[in-house]
């Protein structure tokens, strides 16, 4: 088996955006086939590609700061669970559709405001994709949060899956904004986006009948180390059966 | 779906000056939904540039069985068919 070692400091601050959209494309791909009816399915799919794209161009980005030593493919299927740094939130599993829409909206508002600091980057490279991403991002975001009005203000049920969904998700944001060294290295001005994230997402809720509770902190160890939560391995095991079971298979 | 959601008629106009094509329907629950919808199944390859979504229930269309009385009439009306001048050059999509 490969051993895939990320060594550069840009390279390991970038594995950590890449995993993000990888591990949330994943789990949005699991609904291809399975989406609730057939546009919604489509549209979740288009989401998931997207994802997959983004992830796609930063692991090209970091195999050229690294050398070339490894091709994007190479950083999706032959890392194992604690290589991985992305944010816990998005492995967390479909439990339903109010799981998956509250899910990618609280990532959605966090990836246009990561973004748009991206577009400061140095690099002009990331520069680039922070540009092209953030319209991806917007329409995203426009879907999930459309998604999360219907649910909300929708009928008793919908909105107390949704609450559910929340008090769930809520306890995986703290280590979002738990910025290291190496985050305020390459994103200066992350100190704002705690603020950003909470007005916006504290907004809508407000909005739709949700509410914020306040949760006890559970005891993780952060992304940026590589802890996941419980869901990783069976999210990894499928993603990464093919290739590691036929090293040989091309696509 | 539900038994509240309706059916959508997706049309789709390629480039600016173009006419809409009927492109296919969508199911949704209303007209944020059904725009939505219809972007994300027959857009999403870059197919166009505006588009209308038409609640099919308000689009009028002739019963079947009156078909032969109403369309017929014109098949021997080949004068009604722009066949008999030539089009200038630089004219398109006429």
């Amino acid at each position: 088996m490969k051993k895939i070692n990320i060594e550069n400091k840009e390279a390991k601050f970038l594995t950590r955006i890449a995993d993000t959209s990888l591990i949330l494309g994943q789990r949005n791909a699991e609904l291809c086939s399975n989406g609730p009816f057939l546009e919604e399915d489509i549209a979740i799919s288009n989401i998931s590609l997207d994802l997959f794209g983004r992830a796609e161009e930063i692991y090209n980005i970091i195999s050229k700061i690294e050398g070339g030593t490894h091709e994007a493919d190479d950083y999706v299927f032959f890392r194992n669970e604690r290589e991985f740094f992305n944010i816990k939130l998005v492995e967390q599993p479909n439990e339903d559709f109010a799981w998956t829409m509250a899910r990618q909206f609280m990532h959605d508002v966090y990836a246009e405001f990561l973004y748009t600091q991206l577009l400061e980057s140095k690099n002009d490279e990331i520069k680039g994709l922070a540009q092209k991403a953030l319209k991806e991002i917007e329409y995203s975001l426009l879907h999930s949060r459309d998604w999360l009005y219907r649910l909300g203000l929708g009928t008793e049920e919908s909105n107390a899956r949704l609450q559910e969904a929340f008090d769930h998700l809520f306890k995986f944001v703290e280590e979002i904004f738990a910025f290291d060294d190496l985050d305020k290295e390459y994103l200066p001005n992350c100190g704002e986006l705690q603020s950003q994230w909470n007005k916006e997402v504290n907004r809508v809720l407000s909005e739709i009948n949700i509410e914020r509770k306040e949760y006890e902190a559970l005891s993780m160890r952060d992304y940026r180390d590589g802890f996941h939560s419980e869901h990783i391995g069976h999210l990894l095991s499928i993603m990464q059966y093919l290739p590691r079971a036929y090293p040989e298979a091309k696509w | 779906m539900e038994a509240t959601d309706k059916v959508w008629e997706v049309f789709i106009q390629k480039k600016a000056g173009l006419a809409f094509k009927h492109a296919g329907s969508v199911r949704a629950f209303d007209k944020k939904m059904a725009i939505q919808n219809a972007r994300d199944v027959y857009t999403r390859r870059s197919e166009g540039r505006a588009m209308w979504v038409v609640p099919t229930e308000a689009i009028v269309s002739v019963p079947l069985d009156n078909s032969d009385a109403f369309f017929d009439p014109a098949d021997d009306k080949a004068y009604r068919h722009a066949t008999f001048y030539e089009i200038p050059d630089g004219v398109k999509h006429l």
